[in-house]
């Protein structure tokens, strides 16, 4: 359904991706993981036209072209059909909760506002966000505000999902609220593509994994092969780090650099 | 207090409002309406990027920024009918302030324009909004929130500034004071009585201020 090919991105001199092959089906549930710098939240960022990019050809659907030859319209066009979830939420703080939801609706797609009030209300009772529809973003905490914000860019259907690290900002308790949700639209059948450290989700909710180092894709694995039986040494060692990291025991300092 | 000068403060009061409401209050209203349009114009320039325009408004900056209003004022009253450009005092005034005005608030608007995160921009982008759609319902409504107490100051200011007008002969609030002081030998008397009008109007205005912020605020009441 989303695929890009070759993909090549940088910032001033410094190349963040080096020739990037990624491919979405229809109802996968991808997991992106990869050490910080690898490139990951760039090549959501690209795929998104937040970057742009040197190189490289993306195809939706029908519609294939040179990424770098995309059109203003077209760019919009393909950004309605994708939902895109921040790592600091994004949620406009000038609108309630509710407003956030059918900003997306009513003024982008012109939908009714009957109509859209219906929808707000079936999503944000999905993420467990009805009861603060009348709220401002910043009288919520973290995990709401990013719930809100799935709600926001479900509401509209989206064809596929991006998540950038949705968990990163936030503590472990909040982690799992968002994590849960997220879970549970990927088992209602959405197509999604998550960047995040958090491994028990890439491995219990992920269908595919792919993991990322210096910009390019090292391993593209179903999950349950790519935990068990990696092929790349890489993956090895990354996920050695990662459970060496998950054992250190509170008040401990990992020995390893830790990520900010 | 003598008497006398207890008759020359109560008599002389109803002047003072007079021309308070006649001249100085409509001369601060149409200043600050005309250079807060055109600050909005002057930073939008800026903040859109709009080329050869950009650096036109850094220059209209740099100079009404770099210069004294009451130079600026006598400019136009005085130095340009010898260009055969002859206006009228209220006119000069109110040209000369709301160019400069317009040059400090434009500033104070591109700053609360660019203060709003750029992370507000893009998932406005990512939810299928235009960009004329992000700057007028997410981008714009944040920075009037940022800049207002700014903009209200510079109202604040104005008010008080607008005595500068009786220089180039404009006859408001501050120019009857003097001439009533220079009629009865009371100065002292006279510009402290001014002064006290324009601490009251600007306590009103101080008052609104407050009021209009707590409005302004993005919670709910409970």
């Amino acid at each position: 359904m989303l695929e890009v090919k070759n993909l090549h991105c940088s910032y001033g001199t410094n190349k963040v991706l080096k020739g990037i092959d990624f491919r979405v089906d229809q109802g996968e549930v991808i997991a992106v993981l990869g050490s910080s710098g690898s490139g990951k939240t760039t090549l959501l960022r690209c795929i998104s036209f937040l970057e742009s990019a040197d190189s490289g050809t993306i195809r939706f659907g029908d519609f294939e072209k040179d990424i770098t030859k995309v059109k203003r319209s077209e760019i919009r066009a393909l950004r309605m059909k994708i939902g895109y979830v921040f790592q600091n939420f994004n949620l406009f703080r000038n609108m309630t909760v509710r407003q956030n939801v059918l900003e997306g609706l009513v003024t982008a797609r012109k939908m009714d506002k009957k109509e859209a009030n219906a929808i707000a209300d079936e999503m944000l009772g999905k993420v467990g966000m009805l009861h603060r529809a009348d709220y401002y973003p910043e009288q919520l905490s973290g995990g709401q505000q990013q719930r809100v914000a799935i709600a926001r860019s479900i509401a509209f259907r989206p064809d596929v999902i991006l998540f950038d690290e949705p968990t990163s900002a936030l503590d472990p308790e909040l982690t799992r609220e968002v994590l849960n949700t997220i879970a549970k639209l990927a088992s209602e059948g959405v197509t999604m593509v998550v960047v995040t450290h958090e491994m028990s989700f890439a491995r219990n909710v992920a269908n595919r994994v792919i993991f990322m180092e210096n910009g390019v894709v090292v391993e593209d694995a179903p999950a349950k092969e790519f935990f068990e039986n990696p092929k790349e040494e890489a993956t090895r060692r990354f996920l050695r780090t990662v459970i060496e990291e998950a054992a250190v025991k509170p008040g401990q300092t990992p020995e390893t650099e830790s990520s900010k | 207090m003598s008497t006398r000068i207890l008759e020359i403060l109560i008599s002389s009061l109803p002047k003072l409002l007079l021309y308070c409401v006649k001249v100085t209050i409509p001369l601060t209203v149409c200043i600050y309406a005309i250079s807060l349009v055109l600050a909005l114009i002057l930073a939008l320039v800026q903040v859109l990027n709009i080329r050869g325009l950009k650096q036109f408004v850094r220059f209209y900056v740099w100079l009404f920024r770099g210069t004294p209003l009451i130079v600026q004022m006598y400019i136009i009253f005085f130095g340009l009918p010898s260009l055969g450009i002859t206006l009228s005092a209220f006119p000069s005034a109110v040209i000369a302030f709301s160019l400069n005005y317009a040059a400090y608030m434009s500033e104070t608007i591109r700053a609360s324009i660019e203060s709003v995160p750029k992370g507000q921009v893009e998932a406005g982008y990512m939810i299928g909004l235009n960009y004329f759609q992000i700057m007028t319902r997410i981008v714009l409504p944040q920075a009037a929130k940022v800049a207002f107490p700014t903009l209200f100051g510079s109202l604040i200011g104005l008010t008080k500034d607008s005595s500068l007008a009786a220089s180039i002969t404009v006859v408001e609030m501050f120019k009857v004071a003097q001439q009533i002081a220079s009629a009865n030998f009371e100065p002292f008397a006279l510009y402290c009585e001014v002064a006290f009008v324009y601490l009251m109007l600007n306590t009103i205005l101080s008052a609104l201020q407050s009021y209009l912020e707590k409005k302004m605020t993005w919670k709910t009441k409970n």
